[in-house]
Order: C-alpha cells, then sequence, then structure tokens
C-alpha cells in the first residue's frame, strides 16, 4: 500500500491516559519513518497502554496522537489500512482455520502478499488447514505474525511479541524483521521486556516506567554514553562530585560509578583527587535500562 | 468508512455461527413433526422447540460477544480497519441476523403448521406471542452483554432472561388466556396486544440503549 511521504511513521505529544489504578502522564514520543524503535519497561509500566491508544483501542484524555499523518483516533480506519498490530495476548477466531483467516484477511487488504505469505509459512512451519483453536501458544503468535507482515504494512505494531516464541522461533521473528525494515519505508513499533531483542534489531529506543517515559534516543547514543567506571579510592581519598553520575556505590577501598554521559576527561578529574581508574566498562541495554529506571524512580517524588 | 471490513465481519460470524444456526432450524423442524404424533409428543416437541429458540438466543449471544472477549480474539478484530463503534455495530447486526435467520425459519414453520387444515387458528397468536416474546429477551439479552465487561454480571443476566421466559411461559398458559387460542379464529385479546406491545417497545428501547452505549464507549480493549 502507497502512504504519504513522512517524517515520522507515528508521534504521540503529551498523551496522558488515568485507569483506575494506573495512569499514562504526558508521553511524547516519535518514530521516523523506516526505523525500528524498541519500546521497553518492566510489566505494568504502560506499554501495552501507549501502544493501544496509537492503535485507537483506547482514547487519550489528553495530548494528541499521529500514526502515517492519520490523527487517532478520529481517522483511525485510514490508518489501519496501513498498520499492522500483533500483541502477545491477541488470538484468532477459534471456530475457524489458519487458511480461512488468511482469506479473511487477504479480502480487506488489497496489498495482500500471498506469495509471501506462503513463504511464511514454510518459514513458520504452520499447517493452513489447521484449526487455530489447536494451535500451541508459539504457533497462535506465529500465525498472527504471518498474517500481519503479508499485509506488507507501512507501521507494523508488535506488543510482546517474542513473549511466546522459542528461541529458534524468536531469532526466525526477528530476522524477518529486520528484513522488514530494509524496506527504508517501513517502520516497526516492538515492546518487550527483553532487552536483548531489542539491543539486537532496534534503532531507537524508549524506555518507560511506571507510565512515565524514563528516556528515548538512538540505540547506540545510549551504548555510548552509558559506562560503568571502577575506581581504586585509596584511605583518606574523597571522589569529587562529577556531574552525570547517576550513581555511585562506594566500597572499603573501590567504588563504582555509573554515568550516563561518558567523557574521556572524567579520567583526569577523578585522578587528580587522588583515585586511580581500575576499568571503564561498557553497558549492555539491560544494564543502561535497570540503571534509568532506578534513576527516574529515584527522582519521583514520595 | 469501510464498509468492506463492517461486512467482512458481519459475514464472519455469520460463518462461525453457522453450525448453530443450522442445529436451530433444524431442531426446530424436527419438533414441529413430533407434535403432530398425538398429545404427549406435542407436549414433547412445543417444549424441545421453545428450548431451541430460547438457547439459540443465548447461545449467539454468549459466543459472539462473550467468547470473542474472553478469547481475546476482539483484539484481532480491531486491529483490523475499523472502528471501535464499528465494529461494535456488526457485532449488533451479526448477532440480530445470527438469530433472525434461524427464528424466521421456526416462526415461520410454527405458523405454517397451525395454518394446517384442521388446525385450531387461534394458536397462530399464541405462536406469535412466545416468538416476538423470545426476539425482545434476545435484544434484552444482546444489549446488556454489550454493555457488561463482567462475566459474572453477564452469567445473571442470562439467568435473568431464562427466569423471564419461564414466567412468561406460566403467565401465557393461565386458563384465561389460553381460552382465545383454542378456537377455529384468530383472535387477538387485551392480553395479546399488550404482550406484543410491550415486545416492540422492549426491541426499540434495547436497540437505542446498544446504539447510545457504542457511541460513548472510548477504551475497547
Amino acid at each position: 500500500m502507497s502512504t504519504p511521504l513522512l517524517a515520522n511513521a507515528f508521534s504521540l505529544q503529551g498523551v496522558s491516559k488515568t485507569f483506575s489504578y494506573f495512569k499514562l502522564e504526558s508521553l511524547t514520543l516519535s518514530l521516523p519513518q523506516g526505523q525500528i524503535m524498541g519500546l521497553v519497561g518492566p510489566n505494568g509500566a504502560g506499554k501495552s497502554t501507549t501502544i493501544r491508544l496509537l492503535m485507537g483501542l483506547a482514547a487519550a484524555d489528553g495530548g494528541t496522537i499521529e500514526a502515517l499523518g492519520y490523527r487517532i483516533p478520529k481517522q483511525v480506519e485510514e490508518a489501519k489500512r496501513a498498520i499492522a498490530f500483533v500483541s502477545d495476548d491477541m488470538r484468532l477466531f477459534p471456530g475457524a482455520t489458519l487458511a480461512w483467516h488468511m482469506r479473511f484477511v487477504a479480502s480487506i487488504y488489497p496489498a495482500w502478499d500471498q506469495m509471501y505469505a506462503e513463504q511464511l509459512l514454510k518459514r513458520f512451519n504452520l499447517r493452513p488447514p489447521q484449526s487455530v483453536a489447536k494451535l500451541s501458544r508459539g504457533e497462535h503468535v506465529k500465525a498472527l505474525l504471518l498474517l500481519a507482515l503479508a499485509r506488507r504494512p507501512a507501521l507494523l505494531v508488535l506488543d510482546e511479541p517474542t513473549s511466546g516464541l522459542d528461541p529458534v522461533a524468536r531469532h526466525e521473528l526477528l530476522t524477518e524483521l529486520m528484513e522488514i525494515v530494509a524496506d527504508d519505508k517501513r517502520s516497526i513499533l516492538f515492546s518487550s521486556h527483553n532487552t536483548q531483542d531489542v539491543e539486537r534489531i532496534c534503532d531507537q529506543i524508549a524506555f518507560i516506567d511506571r507510565g512515565r517515559l524514563v528516556d528515548s534516543r538512538d540505540k547506540e547514543a545510549f551504548l555510548e554514553r552509558w559506562r560503568r567506571i571502577s575506581v581504586d579510592v585509596p584511605t583518606g581519598v574523597v571522589l569529587p562530585r562529577l556531574a552525570d553520575v547517576v550513581d555511585l556505590s562506594l566500597g572499603e577501598r573501590v567504588a563504582m560509578l555509573t554515568t550516563d554521559n561518558y567523557l574521556p576527561q572524567m579520567h583526569a578529574l577523578l585522578e587528580h583527587g587522588g583515585a586511580r581508574v581500575r576499568d571503564v566498562q561498557r553497558m549492555s541495554l539491560e544494564e543502561i535500562f535497570v540503571a534509568c529506571v532506578m534513576r527516574s524512580r529515584a527522582q519521583e517524588p514520595s | 468508512m469501510n464498509p468492506s471490513v463492517f461486512w467482512a465481519l458481519v459475514r464472519k460470524d455469520l460463518y462461525l455461527l453457522r453450525g448453530f444456526m443450522l442445529i436451530t432450524a433444524l431442531t426446530g423442524v424436527l419438533c414441529l413433526v413430533l407434535i403432530s404424533f398425538g398429545k404427549v409428543a406435542f407436549a414433547v416437541g412445543g417444549v424441545l422447540f421453545l428450548t431451541a429458540d430460547i438457547a439459540s438466543g443465548i447461545f449467539i449471544a454468549m459466543y459472539s460477544l462473550l467468547a470473542e472477549r474472553k478469547g481475546q480474539a476482539r483484539a484481532f478484530a480491531l486491529s483490523l480497519p475499523i472502528s471501535g463503534f464499528r465494529y461494535e455495530l456488526s457485532k449488533l447486526v451479526s448477532g440480530y441476523l445470527a438469530f433472525g435467520i434461524p427464528w424466521l425459519v421456526l416462526t415461520a414453520l410454527a405458523l405454517g403448521v397451525f395454518l394446517l387444515p384442521g388446525a385450531e387458528r387461534g394458536m397462530i397468536v399464541y405462536a406469535l406471542l412466545l416468538q416476538m416474546f423470545v426476539v425482545a429477551l434476545f435484544s434484552v439479552m444482546l444489549a446488556a452483554l454489550l454493555a457488561m465487561q463482567s462475566e459474572g454480571l453477564s452469567g445473571v443476566v442470562i439467568l435473568v432472561v431464562n427466569i423471564c421466559f419461564s414466567l412468561f411461559v406460566i403467565e401465557l398458559n393461565l386458563p384465561q388466556n389460553t381460552r382465545a387460542f383454542h378456537g377455529p379464529a384468530v383472535v387477538w385479546t387485551r392480553f395479546a396486544t399488550l404482550s406484543l406491545s410491550l415486545d416492540a417497545a422492549l426491541l426499540v428501547l434495547t436497540l437505542g440503549f446498544s446504539l447510545v452505549l457504542m457511541s460513548r464507549r472510548r477504551d475497547y480493549v
């Protein structure tokens, strides 16, 4: 399906939504077209709520949402013609076969790619005549993904898609997603609490916790800026106060500093006061995520 | 506005409910054959006919709305290019069609039986009152299940519908009401016209209630 040339696949501006026991607070987030964004957060952080608002399945209390240039929820029907959405708790109609579902979806989407659907059937080892009620959890997720991918959507929205998959199926799915964005007009929003999956495929990363956006930027920027610095601190030496240190754990003679804006000049500042930099470690996305969340929670008003 | 997706969802529901619609219609035919075999068979056939009638309403409403909601297939349907309002409208339309098609067959057959030579024509009113009450109850049930998100409350609605049906059958079979039915001609008693008017009012009210509710709903999953 052809979509207008857009800067952003979607954008959320100051979006809020309140439920009885949960509040999404003034969320601002956007994804440039042709990129994959990983929406990462612990369970109950607001990932699914964000996605439901984007898909028009729930209405925001405030703020504006646009997907593929369409206002959501006002123009949700037009937007969903070029968006495919799969969530881990989504199910197909239990009384029908996979073949029936393929015909059903193909009848709705003119861009349905039957050849690609057949390739995916083989790759995912799915049998079209099988009733979807008899599919295993993993097979069900694969069937949903097949129905989403063969529509050739401009924006693919996946809410925890890998949670029910075995490692091989997960690998196949992630490879498939990377192939999709080889076409630079297609974009993916991928929510997960599995940072390994996100680190593998995403260009953009947004961390969300307790209904608030903790941080959002380019993946490489995250990986380049965050460091863990191990420092020997001789007796009597006091560590200087450094900007951008988000966590400091002090042992008897060793300190561990976590920074979100590492600069080589930090070595000189630390060693000037008598400390000695022992080691500087790059952090994994999971470590960065945990540090971001802990910092955000520490800054929350009690 | 996307009529093709709307009707694709309606057709989907009719396809998934086709087996039950067929069984309901066939059960009705068998019951009507059965009632021609004497007084006991008439009573048994009549009870089975009414059971098929009311059970089809309960099953269709439950399967179409509750099962799709509970089984998370609603999220899949809502991922298609359709708004939440139009999705729920498709459920309403498919619900009435899935119930209405076998209901029409059963009603036509029931009326046909009482039009046969030698049959008591007065029973046409009896059959119409029962069939119209079943439609009104179905409409109440569909509206209530559409409004309620709780499974427990939905169960209460189904129970209340069953009790209402039993009470109506008792009322309908009181001697002062049945007297007019056992005659060679159709007689519209005050009870009959009042009952049909209430059925029509219930249909209009529940349909209106459903549409207002659907237009106000903001969250679907």
